[in-house]
């Protein structure tokens, strides 16, 4: 049992910590809300100079080959940041799958240009259902002569309005026949998408992605027809536990902010701090923060030593996803009205923790997995 | 960072589970609940004396086998999770040896340190007083000296184990001016329980169990030669005591077994006639979630050791940890006798107790979880003010 980071792990920390508080204060997030964007571009090509976006690849596609602890970290940072950018979905959502699942000339052609920060993309999962499901997915492939003809409307799918290419899994018919869920490359900006901005607390720029009729090569599809579920399966833990990693930076971040402000702020005489009830509060908050930590870390650990990790990441976010909430809410009564103003930044990771509850499978879902990996 | 065990100790662990085993194949003890405070088993505490398992992180000089704490949880763990009768070396292993080893001199190591390994001796930790629980600076049990020895007179209270032990481990007010600071004027004692004038009163608690007791000290001599530490040290010497007693796995799993048999129980159950209670979503979701709570609260107990055994004081840690386990100790025993439905209220006495209303008792145990050696509302104190080092002024 190692509880602690090595040097290379602090390193990453260190430096991503640095560029994050420098790139990324809590004014830049707010601001990123009304950008058209939402994110800085200019952020984006730093970063990929720092070697995030290509941190997780293989070299030969323009990676560094690091580790997913080293990325853990590095999104840990970002969650304390709240970072505004499309790295979850670029590099989770559509690097890993592309990275596990693709053929080498598919890598060659998309995944390379994620890994160098030169692309952005995303990953179409859910339909107008608004659940996840393999069968939901919202978006139907028709063969048609030797390729495909997608149509359909995928909802939440995160900074498609800004994105390059979208992975998606569609439903897949063949002269009437259904042959399964099966995870097609997107070229977003050919496709003639009609891209609706869904208008949500998240900050992670969740769009409707329309479709009709879209002319896709068989060569855009990563592993094989039918295999999709089976794939997103097969990366869920690593999209959950990443989330969950996310979230231990954002409470992290909401109980340095709360000691602060019940340092500072005085009342009867003294700080908010020198109250049992206050107290008693920020030791909960203590309590949230360090069982997020271990929990969350266990599954990206797993993940890291290439196991599947499903009840570990499942068990993650099923706690994270009420530790975090349960912070923002503590959070919020220790700093009374001024944390419920908008020119506070508090609001900011409220919005986020229910997001993120309901993100990539809520308390329930996920409890239910684990109750199935226990085999009760 | 490494949440795997290394192949030592796995195989350790499994050692630990095959003797176990055996044991209970033998009959040589029966699984409960609380065992490290109620099963006294002289006999299997001189077996684990004998395979080293007692004082396992002591020094090689002093008899231990000088392994990590998270060995120690490893073997802690085991023995709960079918409640191995370990009460009577329990604090002598986990407490009173690891302060002689600090603060004891040559001679109360050389004489105390072996009867504990062995199991020839009980202690029990005489500490509490009526008029001083949490604040334990308040003791007023009072030793004066006398020459060669101190004269004790005062009264102990909440003492486990009392009436099953040799020797009590006492902290008493040595410093009679009240001038003086409470804390720089306590000392630390081994009583020998036999001594005349001591009283042990047994109190039954909530579930009708004769765990602790009452003590009383009516002009009991205590030898000079069983001050422990420095006298008026005492305060701080017991305040480095007190992390290991909030440290371990014993918070986790005092009601252990209560666990496995709700998950055997659910797979046969029916609840209001519909379906085997496993496949009820509704009691998939509590299990999952004492599940996952079991998970966290078994990773913080090896956090806490892992800090121990780098040399750092987990105050912080190991109020986190207990906090967070005895919490869950007590949803285990509310969520357990639920899911028992009417049934979940029968005691042991009742023919038709489930688990031999071994659920029920430990709901009845329950309250006291989070209070004994260490308020949640202490910890949570520790946690503010130690830990985040909150501003009070």
């Amino acid at each position: 049992m190692d509880f602690s980071f090595n040097k290379e792990e602090s390193m990453f920390r260190k430096m991503a910590a640095e560029f994050f508080k420098k790139e990324c204060p809590p004014s830049f997030v707010s601001e990123m809300l009304e950008d058209e964007k939402g994110y800085s571009p200019a952020m984006w090509r730093k970063m990929a100079e720092l070697g995030f976006t290509g941190l997780i690849f293989d070299e030969k596609y323009g990676g560094l080959e690091g580790t997913f602890l080293e990325l853990s970290i590095i999104m840990e940072e970002m969650g304390r940041a709240l970072l505004p950018a499309p790295f979850f979905s670029t590099v989770i959502l559509s690097g890993l799958i592309l990275q596990d699942f693709a053929k080498d000339s598919l890598k060659d052609k998309y995944l390379s240009p994620l890994a160098f920060g030169e692309a952005i993309s995303t990953l179409a999962l859910t339909g107008a259902a608004g659940f996840y499901s393999t069968e939901e997915s919202g978006l139907l492939a028709e063969k048609k002569g030797d390729g495909y003809e997608i149509s359909g409307s995928a909802l939440f799918v995160p900074y498609a309005h800004v994105s390059d290419i979208m992975l998606c899994n569609t439903s897949v018919m063949d002269s009437g026949v259904d042959q399964g869920e099966t995870l097609f490359v997107l070229d977003i900006k050919t496709a003639e998408a009609q891209i609706i901005p869904m208008n949500s607390i998240s900050g992670d720029r969740l769009c409707e992605v329309v479709i009709k009729g879209c002319e896709v090569s068989p060569d855009n599809i990563i592993g094989g027809i039918g295999q999709g579920g089976v794939y997103i399966e097969r990366v869920w833990p690593k999209i959950v536990t990443a989330k969950c990693i996310e979230m231990v930076g954002a409470i992290q971040q909401v109980l340095d902010m709360t000691v602060s402000y019940v340092n500072d702020r005085r009342q009867f005489g003294k700080p908010l701090a020198a109250f049992q009830a206050i107290q008693h509060l920020c030791a909960d908050m203590a309590i949230q923060l360090e069982t997020s930590k271990v929990i969350a870390y266990q599954a990206a650990w797993m993940i890291n030593e290439g196991l599947p990790g499903q009840k570990e990441a499942a068990m993650a976010k099923a706690w994270c996803s009420q530790a975090f909430k349960d912070v923002v809410k503590m959070a919020h009564q220790a700093q009374g009205a001024i944390g419920f103003t908008e020119e506070h930044d508090l609001h900011l990771f409220t919005k986020r923790a229910k997001a993120w509850e309901l993100t990539f499978g809520d308390i329930d879902y996920h409890r239910e997995t684990v109750a199935t990996c226990m085999q009760l | 960072m490494n949440f795997s065990f290394t192949l030592q100790q796995e195989h350790f662990r499994a050692e630990i589970r095959n003797f176990l085993k055996k044991e209970l194949d033998q009959g040589s003890f029966t699984t409960g609940l609380n065992s490290f405070v109620e099963a006294y088993s002289q006999e299997f505490s001189q077996k684990m004396g004998a395979k080293g398992w007692i004082g396992i992180t002591w020094p090689k000089a002093y008899g231990g086998q000088a392994r990590s704490y998270v060995d120690r949880t490893i073997l802690m763990e085991e023995l709960l999770r079918v409640q191995a009768p370990i009460a009577h070396h329990f604090f002598g292993d986990r407490q009173v040896g690891p302060a002689l080893i600090h603060f004891g001199s040559e001679k109360q190591k050389r004489t105390f340190l072996p009867k504990i390994i062995k199991a020839e001796v009980a202690f029990c930790l005489c500490l509490s007083e009526p008029d001083a629980g949490s604040d334990l600076a308040a003791v007023s049990t009072a030793a004066v000296d006398k020459g060669d020895y101190y004269l004790v007179n005062g009264q102990k209270v909440w003492t486990s184990g009392a009436h099953m032990a040799q020797y009590g481990w006492v902290l008493a007010r040595t410093h009679q001016d009240p001038a003086v600071p409470r804390h720089k004027a306590l000392s630390e004692f081994i009583l020998d329980m036999k001594s005349p004038g001591v009283t042990i009163r047994p109190i039954i608690n909530m579930a009708g169990v004769h765990s602790f007791n009452e003590i009383f000290l009516d002009n009991v001599r205590i030898p000079k030669e069983n001050l422990v530490g420095q006298i008026n040290n005492g305060f701080y010497q017991i305040m480095a005591q007190v992390d290991y007693e909030r440290a371990g796995i014993e918070r986790l799993m005092q009601n252990y077994p209560v666990y496995e048999y709700i998950l055997k129980y659910i797979k046969t159950a029916k609840r209001a006639q519909k379906c085997i209670m496993s496949q009820d979503p509704l009691v998939r979701n509590k299990i999952a979630e004492i599940a996952i709570e079991f998970n966290i609260g078994r990773l913080l107990c090896y956090k806490v050791a892992w800090c121990l055994e780098q040399g750092k004081i987990p105050n912080y840690e190991a109020a986190i940890c207990k906090t967070f386990c005895t919490q869950f100790e007590q949803k285990l025993s509310d969520v357990a006798t639920t899911l028992l439905g009417l049934a979940g209220q029968l005691r042991s006495t009742c023919d038709r107790a489930p688990f031999d209303g071994l659920a029920c008792e430990s709901y009845l145990w329950s309250p006291s979880f989070t209070i004994q050696g260490g308020s949640t509302e202490i910890l949570k104190n520790i946690i503010a003010l130690r830990g985040l080092k909150l501003k009070t002024k």
